[in-house]
This record gives structure tokens, sequence and C-alpha cells, in this order.
């Protein structure tokens, strides 16, 4: 009797691992996924309150480019984002070339401090730098947000580009130097092609850790100086929020989808070429 | 090489300014009337500690706790075997699936909090289905909402990790006479552990401070430690009372950061 039951076990267990591998993969990509579909679904409603579905339409759309202080909030978050990830980026892939020549331990040190920020909660982050910030003789509004939105983006661009420096052949620049580089030749044509996919990485996850931060900006700006995040988080509960934010979201899913779909064929291509 | 060490210098500077700077002005401010808008003297006074006391306060730090506990444990019960499934699959479609989990991530969170909130009043465009959730303002509408927001924080850490796990490792495991259970418990989780540590920090800390999700999934009804420190220096301008608040929740940060340095130096799983 027992024999039977193990028997059938052996031939269970294998697709009820299956099934309930496959149910928890639905379940995590439903929770992550479902409110962004609702966002979509209420970016086509024509309704303004987005409690029924009354009718398809495109309205919202069209409405980001009529609702001007919105458009306003879009185009800071675009230029935020944009100066911000050009600063962090470069900052950053020099200070990891930086770090990676330093020895092990200086650069465990470094590691620590650099991940604060990575580690620490955006209210954390947040309110220490509305604090520096009110030290300082700058006025709160786009430049400090500007400065937070730095500070916050670096440490990520030296941690996807540090560990492909590691893979990098230590000799390269020494080889450089001796064919008749300087310094700044050196990592300019030598170091810094080398690194490039790690450089781009770097700079997206930048863009993108700027695009939609909310608690940062929100300690950190000042003088009505709105982000998209802030515009949303100011309107909440009134009349004044416009559904067009849902058409504005809709469209950056779109086009964060497109340009992660155009990376992976191209390093599958990439991939393909290399093993020929 | 040498000679690039310089390159790391000026932000060694800057980092220093903006982390420990701050650092000790909270510290300051919470042992003194310091007035950080309007700079002038100021004497140590303990008086911000009177806070502490409060029931608004321990309510808030206890709500955090039963919270973001409960939200990183669901993801990590969901999460792990997930992240594992994932990271052992031979798909062509794997790295297609594991971006997948990071778009919605870069879409805005604010807006997705919105999105749960309009689900779970009573009325809302589920009602098309036949379905009317009423859970707006109860333990489950946060807990739901913090799940959602920072799974993908702990599915990718736990990812990462495995998928550069040596398979060798597990063959010789099952070489060696261990079970599938006995290599997973024994060899697998073991290694594992760095990115089950950074995703328990990287879902637990977020969601023990969001000031954003409680107010609007809790409907007001439901206060975090997040709100407490938003309250104090956004609305009512008690600087002092937050910055004693801050204090504590960065101790419990501390404890935190060095369990993940134990773990893994570099930071390598924190992306």
């Amino acid at each position: 009797m027992m024999n039977i039951i193990e028997k059938r076990w052996k031939h269970v267990r294998p697709i009820l691992y299956k099934v309930v591998v496959i149910l928890l993969t639905v379940l995590v990509y439903f929770m992550v996924y479902f409110p962004i579909l609702v966002i979509i679904l209420l970016s086509i409603n024509e309704s303004e309150s987005g409690q029924t579905f009354t009718a398809l339409s495109l309205k919202w759309y069209a409405e980001i480019f009529r609702n001007e202080r919105l458009l306003t909030a879009i185009i800071n978050t675009v230029t935020i984002a944009l100066i911000s990830t050009v600063v962090a980026t470069i900052v950053g892939t020099l200070t990891a070339i930086g770090i990676s020549s330093l020895t092990k331990s200086r650069r465990i040190q470094f590691m620590v401090l650099n991940n604060i920020p990575v580690i620490n909660p955006d209210i954390v982050t947040g309110l220490s730098l509305m604090l520096v910030f009110s030290l300082l003789p700058i006025s709160f509004g786009m430049p400090t947000m500007l400065l937070a939105h730095i500070f916050f983006s670096i440490p990520f661009v030296v941690l996807t580009v540090l560990p492909k420096l590691k893979e990098l052949d230590p000799n390269l620049m020494d080889a450089a130097l001796d064919l008749g580089c300087n310094y700044f030749q050196g990592v300019y044509k030598v170091i810094i092609p080398s690194i490039k996919t790690s450089i781009i990485a770097g700079a997206l996850i930048a863009f993108t850790m700027s695009i939609d931060d909310f608690v940062i900006s929100y300690f950190t700006t000042g003088n009505g100086f709105q982000n998209v995040s802030i515009w949303i988080y100011s309107r909440l509960g009134r009349r004044t929020f416009s559904p067009a934010v849902y058409a504005y979201n809709t469209l950056i899913v779109f086009v964060t989808i497109g340009v992660l779909g155009y990376i992976n064929i191209r390093m599958n291509v990439r991939l393909k070429g290399e093993k020929k | 090489m040498k000679h690039l060490r310089k390159l790391s210098f000026p932000y060694l500077v800057w980092m220093m300014t903006l982390v420990f700077g701050p650092t000790i002005l909270i510290l300051l401010l919470s042992i003194s009337d310091l007035d950080i808008y309007n700079l002038g003297t100021f004497t140590i006074t303990f008086d911000s500690f009177s806070f502490l006391g409060s029931t608004k306060v321990i309510n808030a730090s206890l709500n955090s706790l039963f919270y973001s506990l409960t939200a990183t444990f669901i993801s990590f019960l969901i999460g792990y075997p997930v992240a594992f499934f994932l990271a052992r699959s031979h798909s062509k479609y794997k790295t297609f699936f594991v971006s997948l989990l990071i778009i919605p991530v870069w879409s805005n969170m604010l807006l997705r909090i919105i999105a749960w909130e309009k689900l779970f009043y009573p009325i809302s465009i589920l009602n098309m289905f036949g379905i009317s959730l009423d859970l707006i303002g109860t333990p489950l509408a946060i807990v739901i909402g913090m799940v959602s927001m920072y799974l993908p924080f702990m599915v990718l850490p736990i990812y990462s990790v495995l998928e550069k796990l040596d398979q060798n490792l597990i063959d010789a495991a099952s070489d060696l006479g261990a079970g599938p259970y006995e290599t997973f418990t024994k060899v697998i989780f073991p290694l594992s552990l760095s990115g089950v540590v950074s995703g328990t920090i990287m879902t637990l800390l977020p969601s023990m401070t969001a000031f954003a999700l409680p107010e609007r999934l809790g409907a007001g009804k439901v206060q975090l430690i997040g709100n407490v420190i938003q309250d104090y220096f956004m609305k009512t301008n008690q600087v002092n009372a937050g910055s004693l608040i801050s204090i504590i929740l960065m101790i419990f940060i501390v404890i935190m950061f060095i369990l993940v340095l134990h773990f893994d130096k570099e930071g390598e799983t924190l992306i």
C-alpha cells in the first residue's frame, strides 16, 4: 500500500512543482503589472473620475498638451532627468575608474560610502538633503532638486560601471601609456570605449531613477517648482487632477518597453555575431 | 594605474559633505532647540524626547514594523521561487522576462498607488466585471500595495545571485548523494543568502518608511513612521522632533546596513 502511494507521489511531484511555480510566477507578474494595466485602462477611459468605464476615448492624450501646468511639470521632469543623467554619468564613470585603481580595502570603504544613498530610504535621503540645502545660500526649486537628483543618481552609475572595470586587463592602461598616450588620452581612448555598454546601462538607470522620483523631489523642491510626481501629489483628491497624467505615464511605459526591446535585440544580434 | 586614483577624490569630498553633514545636523537638531531656517544661538535641550512617548509615534512605529515585515515576508515567499525558476530556466526569453519585472518600476509609483486605491473603493471599474472590493483603509489594502510596489526589489537581487551560481556545485552535490531537497537547503539557499539579504532590505526599508502609500491606501486611518516624519518636517514645522525620530530610524537602518556589508561588501547585489 505504502509503495503505491510512494510511486504515485514520484509521478505527481514534478507536476505539482510545475503547477506551483507557474501559479507563483503568474501571481508575481500580476501583482506588479496590474496597476500598470489599470493606468492604461484609465488613460483610454472617457470618464474623468475613473470610477466606471464610460467610453473609449483618446482625449486625455490630447489633454497632455492642453493642460499647461501638467505640461510644465513634464518638461521640468524631463529636463531634470536629462541634466542629472549627463552629470551623474560623467562623474560616476570617472569616479568608478578612480575607485577601481584603489587598493582592495580602500575600494571597499569607498563602496560602503557610495552605497549609503542606495540603501537609505528615500525619506531619509530627502530630508537630509533638505537640511543641508537650507544652510546653503541657494533658493529651493530647480537648483536644489537638480542637485538632489545628481546626488542619488551617481551611486547607481558607479555600481553599474565598476564590475565591468574589474573585468578589464589591469595592464591596459599601462600599455596605452607605453604607446605614447597621456593619462587623459588613456582614459578617453582606451578605458572608456571598453566599458561603453556599462556606461550606457548606468545612464539608463540614472535616467529612470530620476524621471519617476517623488519623495526626494518632494523634500528638496520649493517656490512652486513641480515635477510630475509633485504635480500628482498636490492634486490628489482634488478636482484639478487630470487623467491626462495616466496618458503621460502610459506613453512612458511604452517608450521604456521600446528602448528595452531595442537594446535586447541589439545585444542578441551582437552575441550571435561574436559566436560566429 | 595609481595616477587614476585622483579621479575618485572629488566624489569622496562631495559624499562626505552630503552624507555626514546632514547626519551631524540631524543629531544636533534632535538634542537642541536650533532653528534651521533662522540660524542663531541655541541651547541643548532634550524636549524632543517627550515626543517619543506619544501614542502617535509609538503606534506609527509598531504599524511600520508590522506592515513592512508582513509585506517583506510575503514578497520573499512568492518572490524566491520565481527568482529561482527564472535563474535556472534555459529559456531564450529569460532576459525578456526579467526585464519585464523592471519596467513597472519605471512607471510613476504614485500613479500605481492611485490605481490600487481606485480599485479598493466599493465603486470602481471592477464593477463591470461584477467585482466590488471594499478594502480601502484596511491592513490588507496596504500590504497588497506594498507587495506590488516592492516585489521587483526582492526578486531581482535573488535572481542575480542565483544566475551566477556555479552549476558545478549543484552537480557535485548530487554526485555526492544529495537529493534535490538537500541540494537546495545545504548548497543553493546558503549561497543565495547575499541576494536574500539585499532583497529583504530593499523591500523592508522603503515599505517601512513609505508615506504616500499608507496615506492613500490607508485612507488616512493608518499612520506609519514616514507619515509622522513628513508631518513634523513639512506640515507642522517641528524640525527638532522630526530629527529625533529620524535618528531612531537611522539607528535601525545602520543595523540593516551592517547586515548587508556582512554578506556583500561591494554592493554587487544591489542592482
